[in-house]
């Protein structure tokens, strides 16, 4: 746990001290909501479908930092040297990745919050909580989810360098489009092959959820599976999680790329 | 400069360009990782679109075309941006050869101008990819008709269209890296605040009318609005569209991009030399 806090106030800290880092964040997941917004005007769908994007677009936050601060912050511990520290010493490499899981939920959901409401308030999105508890259910379980996840692609920054780097950057729009971030994968226009591919990731029935209970005005009736399923990720990916970073360390010590830069 | 050394550093720059980009992996997987990214990116407005059109009752041909055209196309600004932004970056702090690539003879400016057309090279690989199967998915998969003669496309006014936008690009790509050599660490958010307002004001997936009065004034003001308007021109060929009007702000606003990317990129350079920015180290 020591270990843990540790890294978890260093992320808080290292995200938080570069103003212009704190702005961009706000900032720019406003403007790219802002445009698929448009387009759903365009078509003159109705408002609550901009309310679906804003909850994509904020979830996307926390996608975005299970990629690019979990799953590649290996990458650049490597780079900098840092990971060769973390290897020797006595702390287990999940109580790291808890540390950055925890230290990055923290900064996200406040830099989420932000662009939630800003999102609410630019497009006057209509919003109909009834069950507020049901919601932070479903949000839980899906950031649950989404960590293990990251987790266990941590595992594959270990060992390769640009590969996994351009694999994170490989698993941003691919996964918006087939969560439905943007739109609900239930669509009668969604094929049925996006709709199996879409059931396979988290981020799919945690939005799905969310959009349900937070602007369509329904309950834990409705959103049962959703719960249940965000459930069975976490159990699943858990100990996959632990599993994968065992057999990619001990892979990277015998072929001797742990401490490989510039790959 | 000669005109052989200028050449010779802009064709050294798109190999070193291609080699960094591709090295990483086989040519499939890097076919496919260049075709992944673009093409789930027009899946996310295509179905927004359709999802949004079929709750209205209403699936207009010719909105989806403009979408279709104005998201492909836009790979250009992603790809010219992104390859620009980073580049300063990794050359300077991650691989640490900006210094020895200034002081070779071919110029700095013509190496990025090299790594430029790289980013062209590989923005066109995809644009072709992402139309090919965008049109599969939409037209022949899910039965969208996308009224595009692509056998009747103009190709003069394309091809003059994309090398003034291209040029006007790397205008906007040498104002970053300008801004990149005097900071640190902001390159990434950087290319996205660009890109993220261009796509935004660009008239990209949707009609600028949509914007309030303000934000169509700045559509108005953007480059990118004219290189999208004269692309879907050469490929839809509009009744009524003012090819020479919008030729012409297209060729005002590539001209005051390029002129004011010259200026911030000779500035930064001069700080820079001054202030001991160019082997400046981060955390690598």
């Amino acid at each position: 746990m020591r270990a843990a806090y540790a890294r978890l106030w260093v992320r808080i800290k290292g995200s938080n001290r570069e103003p212009e880092w704190l702005l961009a964040e706000l900032v720019i997941p406003v403007i790219t909501l802002s445009a698929y917004v448009f387009l759903y005007k365009m078509v003159k769908a109705p408002p609550e479908y901009a309310g679906f994007v804003i909850i994509g677009g904020t979830m996307m936050a926390f996608w975005s930092n299970v990629l690019w601060n979990m799953s590649a912050q290996f990458y650049w511990e490597k780079e900098t040297g840092t990971l060769e520290a973390y290897l020797v010493a006595p702390i287990s490499r999940m109580a790291i990745l808890l540390g950055m899981a925890l230290g990055g939920f923290v900064n996200t959901t406040l830099r989420a919050i932000a662009v939630f409401v800003a999102g609410i308030l630019i497009f006057q999105v209509p919003m109909a909580v009834n069950e507020p508890f049901t919601a932070l259910l479903i949000f839980f379980l899906t950031i649950g989810a989404l960590y293990a996840l990251g987790m266990m692609f941590a595992s594959l920054f270990l060992l390769y360098g640009r590969e996994a780097w351009h694999t994170a950057n490989l698993l941003q729009e691919p996964v918006q489009f087939l969560s439905g971030t943007y739109y609900p994968t239930t669509s009668q226009v969604v094929p049925f092959m996006v709709q199996l591919l879409s059931s396979l990731i988290p981020l799919t029935f945690g939005l799905d959820g969310i959009r349900k209970v937070a602007i369509l005005g329904q309950g834990i009736n409705q959103v049962w599976p959703n719960v249940i399923a965000l459930t069975i990720f976490t159990l699943i990916l858990l100990p996959l999680a632990k599993k994968a970073l065992d057999f990619m360390e001990n892979l990277g010590k015998k072929e001797g790329r742990l401490t490989l830069r510039w790959q | 400069m000669a005109i052989g050394t200028i050449l010779r550093a802009i064709k050294q720059a798109v190999w070193l360009g291609w080699k960094v980009e591709t090295n990483w992996a086989d040519p499939i997987v890097f076919a496919i990782y260049y075709l992944v990214r673009p093409v789930a990116g027009l899946l996310i407005v295509g179905f927004i679109f359709l999802v949004g059109s079929v709750v209205t009752g209403t699936v207009d041909p010719g909105l989806f075309t403009y979408l279709f055209i104005g998201n492909s196309f836009f790979i250009y600004i992603i790809q010219i941006m992104m390859t620009m932004t980073m580049l300063i970056h990794e050359d300077r702090s991650h691989y640490e050869v900006l210094k020895h690539i200034y002081l070779a003879p071919g110029s700095l400016s013509w190496y990025i101008v090299g790594r430029a057309l790289n980013g062209v090279m590989n923005a066109s690989i995809s644009l072709l990819l992402t139309l090919g199967l965008g049109t599969a998915i939409f037209q022949y998969g899910l039965g969208i008709h996308i009224p595009v003669d692509w056998l009747g496309t103009n190709w003069g006014v394309l091809s003059l269209t994309l090398l003034l936008g291209i040029i006007c690009f790397m205008g906007m790509g040498f104002i970053l890296c300008g801004i990149n050599i005097m900071t640190s660490k902001v390159q990434f958010m950087l290319t996205e605040y660009v890109s993220g307002i261009l796509y935004l004001f660009g008239g990209v997936v949707f009609l600028p009318s949509i914007l309030p009065s303000w934000g169509q004034h700045i559509s108005n003001a953007l480059p990118v609005t004219y290189f999208l308007n004269m692309v879907r021109f050469s490929l839809l060929h509009q009744a009524g569209f003012d090819v020479q009007m919008n030729l012409l702000y297209l060729t005002l606003t590539m001209i005051a991009t390029v002129l004011l990317g010259f200026v911030v990129f000779r500035i930064a350079m001069f700080k820079a030399r001054r202030d001991g920015l160019i082997d400046k180290k981060e955390e690598y």
